[in-house]
């Protein structure tokens, strides 16, 4: 079920409020996972099993690391035994097809492609499985006694399939603190709004153009309408996504939850580093607490096998980011396409770390003093990034590699393509007002506008009248487009 | 070592690691109100720290430090 089908806004959200609000805080958690259960298993009910399963199987998972806990080995074992869990059923569901495939198309075998159906959200709610498991091997966290709260924290129906990945540490605070209250109410139902528009309004708007445009033949495209189209596409994903992740957050709200920011304007980004600090912050932070570290700490402390001496930082931090990089590709789908992907980015993010590293010792050498960042480097900066970004998601959009490399070509006219034609001209008016608000809302304009109202009295008291009226606008037509759109889906969905 | 001595020892480490000679650390000091510490350098702090001290903190421990006296009295409880 999306967020914003009709069923859930007009059916499940209101039943799951008034429960929650009518009902005392234990039940009102039980009540919580009867609705992420149905709201889960309303498209395919035989997947609720999986979901399940994940809470029952990690539920025993921690509780026997706790009580395994001064038999450090024992401990061990069962951390590694969950891990080949959770990492096996997310493979055999989303992987197995693809390793299948790519056997036969390497070493011309001829297997039986199996036929599995992808549970939705899989490689979100194993992450927070997964999460939960390591908080309690590492001591961040307890095990849960009550099997309740486990299976509130990995199916929490807000975030369940698409994020934000919530770490256990984090949501433990919240199990037993949780507010209810009008004000978080009203906050949520306003970050909610937010999301619903962004998601109907500008996301599901370019998306018709954007798929056209990369739907079209590489020679018929013209150099303008690759352009448009990627732009397109870069603004689809962001609003898609920061606006599923608002919708969640507002919710989680609405139910006395704080989740974490998951986007903070990652198109303002400067460079790669920054870029990734800004996007799918969540997934970022899993991978820095629950692979980064411990691979770059497992490395520091072995023996370099060609130098024979131990690894130097340097090292440890390109090869922990290269184990990273990959993860975070393939996590994305099972194509080569998101492999490629990732390392793209790696190639990036380590070129970033070492050419800074190498002007630091130089400044340091000359004893060069600290400048501040001058206009044009600045816009200099943020073109590298925002190019880098848009030939990456080249990458990330097209259905194989060769189509990515194909469709870079036609941006750059290699095909002979021609800049401009009528079905351009065509494209161009119907979306240049859309495209133009989605750069607009892709800069932080509404933390300027904060800042202002609250500096300036009459803003604030204009803004108490006006803003209610523009939340209220928002949300009419949001609930328009719901009842009579029918690009419902969110691209994150099919990760 | 008492956790005053600690607090020095930390500072003098994070004044080389971040290039900052004149950076002011406290106990409440958290690692992004400082410029320059970021995951890698909180990973090379770290490594610093359990080098010189000769201790080793869990994976648990580095990940959630709240703030340097958090860490101070870490190394203080590793040492003792």
């Amino acid at each position: 079920m999306a967020l914003s089908s009709t069923i859930f806004l007009f059916a499940l959200l209101p039943i799951s409020l008034i429960g929650c609000y009518l009902l005392k805080d234990k039940f009102s958690n039980i009540f919580i996972i009867a609705i992420s259960l149905i709201f889960y298993s309303w498209a395919n009910t035989k997947m609720i099993i999986i979901l399940i399963a994940a809470i029952l199987v990690n539920y025993l998972f921690a509780l026997g690391i706790e009580n395994f806990h001064k038999r450090s080995s024992i401990s061990k074992s069962i951390m590694i035994l969950s891990l080949i869990y959770n990492v096996g059923i997310l493979w055999y569901f989303k992987y197995l097809i693809f390793t299948v495939s790519s056997i036969n198309a390497l070493t011309g075998a001829t297997l039986t492609i199996p036929s599995i159906t992808l549970p939705l959200g899989i490689s979100f709610f194993t992450f927070r499985a997964i999460s939960y498991v390591l908080d309690v091997y590492f001591e961040n966290s307890k095990a849960q006694k009550n099997i309740i709260n486990v299976g509130l924290y990995i199916s929490f129906f807000p975030q369940l399939v698409m994020g934000p990945i919530t770490k256990y540490v984090t949501f433990e605070k919240q199990l037993n603190e949780r507010k209810v209250s009008f004000d978080n109410f009203a906050e949520g139902t306003r970050r909610f709004i937010l999301g619903l528009s962004k998601k109907m309004i500008l996301s599901n708007g370019i998306a018709t153009m954007v798929d056209n445009v990369f739907a079209l033949p590489d020679s018929e495209r013209t150099i303008l309408l690759a352009w448009m189209g990627i732009i397109g596409y870069l603004l689809q994903l962001y609003f898609d996504f920061s606006g599923y992740s608002d919708m969640a957050i507002g919710l989680s709200k609405m139910f006395g939850f704080n989740c974490p920011e998951n986007f903070n304007y990652p198109y303002i980004s400067k460079s790669i580093g920054e870029y990734w600090r800004r996007w799918h912050i969540t997934l970022g932070a899993w991978f820095k607490d629950y692979v980064y570290t411990p691979v770059f700490r497992g490395i520091m402390h072995k023996k370099n096998f060609i130098t024979k001496g131990s690894f130097t930082i340097q090292q440890s931090d390109i090869l922990s980011l290269l184990v990273v990089w990959l993860c975070t590709g393939i996590w994305h789908g099972a194509n080569w396409t998101f492999v490629v992907w990732g390392i793209y980015y790696f190639i990036f993010i380590v070129a970033e770390r070492l050419i800074q590293d190498a002007k630091k010792k130089r400044a340091k050498k000359l004893r060069i003093p600290k400048r501040e960042e001058t206009k044009i480097a600045a816009v200099r900066a943020h073109a590298y990034t925002l190019l880098v970004i848009i030939i990456g998601q080249v990458i990330f959009r097209a259905t194989s590699v060769s189509a990515a490399v194909k469709y870079v070509e036609s941006m750059f006219g290699l095909y002979g393509n021609k800049f401009v034609d009528s079905l351009t001209v065509y494209y161009l008016k119907g979306n240049w007002v859309l495209i133009l608000l989605g750069i607009i809302f892709c800069l932080p304009i509404a933390a300027k506008m904060n800042e202002l109202r609250d500096r300036y009295m009459v803003l604030n008291r204009t803004s108490k009248v006006i803003l209610p009226i523009v939340y209220i606008t928002l949300f009419i037509i949001g609930v328009s487009y719901v009842l009579t759109d029918t690009y419902q889906s969110f691209i994150y969905f099919q990760f | 070592m008492n956790k005053e001595k600690v607090l020095e020892a930390v500072t003098e480490i994070l004044a080389d690691i971040l290039d900052d000679e004149s950076i002011v650390v406290t106990y409440s000091t958290i690692a992004s109100d400082v410029e320059n510490w970021d995951s890698l350098a909180h990973l090379q702090i770290i490594t610093t720290i359990e080098s010189k001290f000769n201790i080793r903190f869990s994976l648990g421990e580095i990940n959630n430090f709240a703030d340097v006296g958090e860490l101070c009295d870490s190394i203080v409880k590793h040492l003792g």
